[in-house]
């Protein structure tokens, strides 16, 4: 996987593609992407917004791109005809050959037969399923749409029509949820037999209606001893059933890993494309429109969206590098650092990091840098040490 | 040459807000030397903070002509600190007048500051008028307040002065009693100079200005002068009175107030309380001892937030050529890095000074607790004086400790008693006197330790008298005591900059709260960090900051890069204001939750 990042091949760096299809049926309380409740909206012109974007950016086969991931949103809410048009975008403008990995996000009770053939034949390889939970009254704290007999059909849809990539999404530390609860939505996760399968603590993000339940006191959070062992519990658990963890909060069969967020991980380049999608090559990190009306009129009156823009930096990106590469098991590429950094990261973060590895929270091999298990709980507040590390700031005792 | 019989020096001294500005204002205008539309806010209480503050720093004055009785007199009016932690300079300012004006608030009666201040007049000899102010006020009760200053204060309420500074009833009584009551100046015209430095300050343009009183002789510009205590000789550039403002005149004689230039660069070259004579002719009756300022109050200044070490070194050098009371020298602390241990006169002091500093520089500074002088026998006998936790020597070589005891008097609504008396017992407090002012209202004296009310006495007076409560102190000496150091320990590593110095019985209670307070500011680690209070090796109080067990971000992927990139951005922002000791990040709060007297 490291290779995707460090590709130094004719055509220059692997490169990744996600497309942000901003729809749902209804808005989870707890998320936080930009996806809009479908209702009646036509969903035409932003499909046609999009496919001018692709190729806009993709111009003829430029760029050598290696994986595609189709998230939002609920992808797989477009219409049939919409879907399979967009997908062709894609293929159209990306060499059969370069691909190694074409994802799409889906939902339970979003696929049938018919979707399934559209995505399988559009090139799709892989889809991401958020089945959540396995309990109803889990799924309606994370006021989901689906219930728990929705995944399995879901699932067995998929593969029936040619998809054997699949992974599946769970939450864990859902107010309510049980250590005993938990494991069981894991087991018949298992039993559905994904080679992936993403298992991410439940967060409160800014501006959700769960953090404003929770602010409300309304749902009290799970506590943070039961999240930790639910946590380890998940490691353990998927480790026997060999799913090995790959990643902060993925897990895979042999091989199966997520190249796309591999890439994301790896700190490699990428080009989004979409409301609110994001793209970084080159040092240039770009960020969409949001809204999907705003967004249509960008495409439509300037030819792109990019509402933010920013050069990344040396410093940015060795901030980057901690913040992404620590979070794989693997952990960060020294080589890959100093590299693209300049700078020996055992220089950069210097006594910072003897500390850490003192306390037993990181361990340090002759071509990684990374989290020890213990380390791995409390990732955020070592890599909040790290990149605090200033190796040029003068000290004063 | 002016008639000393025409001449008279006063002061005017109250407890804050009793209306001292007020009146000063109403004399200026009355005399007729400044204008009702040119008033105030341009002469007097020229400093913001000293207006904020509700009290006068720095003098202000004014010389006024006044008619009475057909005769053209001169009334020096000199204006004093409000607040004993300017003890000396009081008294110094007294040391120029033959009378005092103390001026009572007819609503609120003696107050602290009141009963200070009439001592200082008392020992100064002065003649001491009694005014009763904002007689104005509905709640006024001039009589009784008359009778109560009789009792505790020995001036004669049948010669009590009525005024309202705020309408100007009473101001031209209380003007002819100044003629009539205070006492011209004594003094040789024609004697050899001798003229008393009694205020100082520095001169945007032409060094310092001094203030000055004349008692013999007299000088004029061009005249070579001696400061007798600093040994030094200047030529004076220029003579003049203040008008309020500055007017230059020709020459200052016997019994005469105002200014000179003389070429004197810096605060640092002159000494409040210092001799001015003529270097040809010097007088043989310089006045008695002047002394530097005593410092009795030290805390050590740290840079704070955005604040570099040097930026606080040219601060604090800016300010001390405004007011060079307070002492400053560099420190050096393993958690705060460079800083500085300052002296000041008192809490209040040290309050304007970090105030002054922050405001007039726009730095940032972290102040430690602030701690007081001890007196340290050591067993070869020598002693010595320290003035940080971190002098103290081991007890092995100890003989004894001697810490600096006061006397405070407190002035308190009669329900009280009790309360005050248990906060002052709760302080090591030996009373001294009870006295009942009127039914409603009692003066207590007490014999404290100055660390005990350094700490947040006066605040907690103020509290459980609510709000009522007024007190003074002024040191009487160095007496034995119990005491030790306490150090902090934040996972098992001593913090410098909290070590304190306590009495050994309060050690206990003072260390489980410092703990508890730092265990509030600093936040949760990877760890588990201990917080320790101890005295040598022995523990006294313990608390733990328990480790946070999962501290993770579930997801990140391509589009929330920048935003979670610019969280920890932000985060080492506030990690460089944090001290790191041993593995832990103290914010630089925790140092100054310690300060705080809010438990
Ligand atoms: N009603 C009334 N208010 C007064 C009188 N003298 C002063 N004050 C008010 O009392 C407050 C304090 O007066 P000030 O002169 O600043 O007091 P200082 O702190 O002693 O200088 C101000 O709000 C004045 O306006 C007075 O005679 N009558
Ligand atoms: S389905 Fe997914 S993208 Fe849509 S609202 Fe729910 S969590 Fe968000």
């Amino acid at each position: 996987m490291t290779q995707i990042a460090r590709s130094t091949e004719a055509r220059g760096p692997d490169f990744g593609l996600y497309v942000h299809i901003p729809f749902c049926h209804t808005k989870c309380g707890y998320c936080d992407f930009y996806s809009v409740a479908l209702k009646d909206r036509d969903t035409g012109p932003l499909v046609r917004s999009v496919q001018r974007e692709l190729e806009t950016r993709l111009g003829r086969g430029s760029f050598k791109i290696r994986t595609v991931f189709f998230g939002g949103g609920t992808p797989t809410i477009l219409p049939a005809e919409q879907l399979e048009s967009v997908l062709a975008s894609v293929t159209d403008s990306v060499s059969p050959d370069d691909l190694v990995e074409f994802t799409v996000e889906a939902n339970p009770a979003t696929v049938d037969d018919e979707k399934t053939h559209t995505l399988v034949r559009g090139g799709v390889t892989r889809v991401s399923m958020g089945a959540q939970s396995f309990w109803p009254e889990e799924l309606a704290t994370l006021e989901r749409l689906h219930s728990p007999e929705d995944i399995a059909p879901s699932v067995s849809t998929l593969r029936t029509g040619g998809v054997d990539q699949i992974n599946l999404d769970l939450i864990f530390g859902i107010p309510g949820q049980t250590l005993a609860t938990w494991t069981a939505s894991l087991e018949r996760a298992i039993a559905l037999e994904p080679n992936h399968l993403a298992c991410y603590g439940l967060t409160f993000e800014p501006q959700t209606p769960l953090t404003a339940q929770r602010n409300a006191g309304r749902i009290v959070p799970c506590d943070e001893n039961l999240e930790a062992d639910m946590y380890l519990a998940t490691v353990e658990h998927l480790a026997s059933h060999g799913y090995e963890q790959y990643e902060t909060s993925s897990f895979a069969r042999p091989g199966c890993r997520c190249q796309h967020n591999v890439l994301y991980w790896r700190n490699g380049p990428y080009i989004g494309v979409g409301p609110s999608a994001a793209g970084c090559f080159d040092g240039r990190r770009y960020k969409n429109v949001a809204d999907v009306a705003g967004y249509v009129r960008s495409m439509q009156d300037a030819g792109h969206a990019e509402a933010q823009v920013e050069t990344v930096t040396i410093p940015m990106l060795i901030t980057e590098m901690v913040m992404m590469q620590l979070r794989l098991v693997e952990g960060l590429d020294r080589a890959d650092f100093v590299r693209r950094c300049q700078i020996d990261p055992l220089v950069q973060f210097g006594d910072v990091l003897e500390r850490l590895v003192a306390i037993d929270k990181v361990a340090v091999t002759d071509d990684f840098i990374k989290l020890t298990p213990s380390g791995r709980l409390v990732a955020d507040a070592v890599i909040g040490e790290l990149t605090s590390a200033s190796p040029t700031v003068e000290r004063l005792s | 040459m002016a008639d000393l019989s025409l001449i008279r020096n006063f002061s005017i001294v109250a407890h804050i807000d009793h209306g001292k500005s007020t009146l000063a204002d109403r004399i200026l205008e009355h005399t007729g030397v400044i204008s009702q539309r040119e008033m105030r806010a341009q002469f007097l209480d020229d400093m913001d903070l000293e207006r904020e503050m509700g009290i006068t720093i720095k003098a202000n004055r004014a010389t006024c002509p006044y008619t009475h009785d057909g005769r053209e007199y001169m009334l020096n009016l000199i204006d004093t600190p409000g607040h004993v932690d300017f003890h000396y300079e009081v008294s110094r300012s007294l040391a120029a007048c033959e009378g005092v004006l103390v001026l009572v608030d007819a609503t609120q009666g003696v107050q602290a500051q009141t009963v200070a201040n009439t001592y200082l007049a008392v020992e100064a000899d002065l003649e001491i008028i009694l005014v009763i102010n904002k007689i104005d006020l509905p709640a006024a009760r001039p009589e009784d307040i008359a009778l109560e200053v009789e009792q505790v204060l020995g001036l004669d309420a049948s010669e009590a002065v009525f005024t309202s500074a705020k309408t100007g009833a009473g101001i031209d009584e209380l003007l002819a009693a100044v003629v009539e009551r205070i006492p011209p100046p004594a003094g040789d015209p024609s004697g050899k100079l001798r003229a008393l430095i009694y205020d100082a300050k520095p001169d945007p343009h032409r060094g310092v200005i001094s203030h000055t009183r004349v008692f013999d002789g007299g000088f004029r510009r061009g005249d070579s002068v001696e400061l007798v205590g600093v040994g030094r000789q200047f030529l004076i550039t220029e003579v003049g009175k203040f008008t309020p403002k500055l007017g230059a005149v020709e020459s200052l004689g016997a019994g005469e107030v105002g200014y000179f230039f003389a070429g004197i660069k810096t605060l640092a070259d002159v000494n409040i309380g210092d001799t001015v004579t003529l270097a040809a002719d010097p007088t043989d009756n310089p006045f008695p001892g002047y002394h530097p300022p005593q410092q009795m109050v030290f805390c050590d200044f740290y840079p704070g937030i955005g604040t570099s070490t040097e930026a606080l070194r040219e601060a604090m050098e800016k300010l001390w050529l405004n007011d060079s009371s307070f002492t400053y020298s560099t420190v050096g602390s393993d958690a705060l890095g460079i800083g500085f241990r300052c002296g000041f006169l008192g809490l209040l002091h040290m309050k304007i000074i970090q105030e002054r500093l922050e405001r007039e520089n726009a730095v940032s500074v972290v102040q430690t607790a602030p701690t007081v002088t001890y007196e340290i026998e050591l067993t070869t006998g020598e002693v010595k004086r320290i003035e940080s936790p971190s002098e103290l020597p081991d007890a092995s070589t100890m003989n004894e400790i001697r810490e600096p005891f006061v006397k405070v008097q407190m002035i308190i609504p009669a329900d009280c008693v009790g309360t005050v008396m248990q906060l002052a017992m709760d302080r090591r407090g030996k009373q001294k006197k009870t006295e009942y002012l009127s039914t409603t209202r009692v003066m207590l004296t007490y014999e404290m330790p100055l660390c005990e009310i350094i700490y947040d006495f006066f605040d907690k007076l103020k509290t459980c008298t609510r709000g009522y409560g007024t007190a003074d102190y002024e040191l009487i000496g160095y007496v034995v005591g119990d005491m030790v150091r306490m150090d902090v320990l934040v996972n098992g590593l001593p913090v410098d900059a909290l070590s304190v110095i306590v009495h050994r019985d309060k050690a206990a209670v003072r260390g489980r709260k410092l703990i508890t307070r730092l265990k509030k500011e600093i936040s949760r680690h990877m760890f588990e960090i201990p917080l320790q209070a101890a005295i040598g090796s022995k523990i006294i109080a313990r608390e733990t900051i328990r480790a946070f067990r999962k501290d993770v971000t579930a997801k990140c992927y391509g589009g929330d890069i920048t935003r979670k990139r610019k969280l920890l951005e932000k985060q080492k922002e506030g990690k460089r204001r944090m001290k790191t000791v041993g593995n832990v990040a103290i914010p630089q709060e925790a140092f100054m939750s310690i300060l705080n007297p809010d438990d």
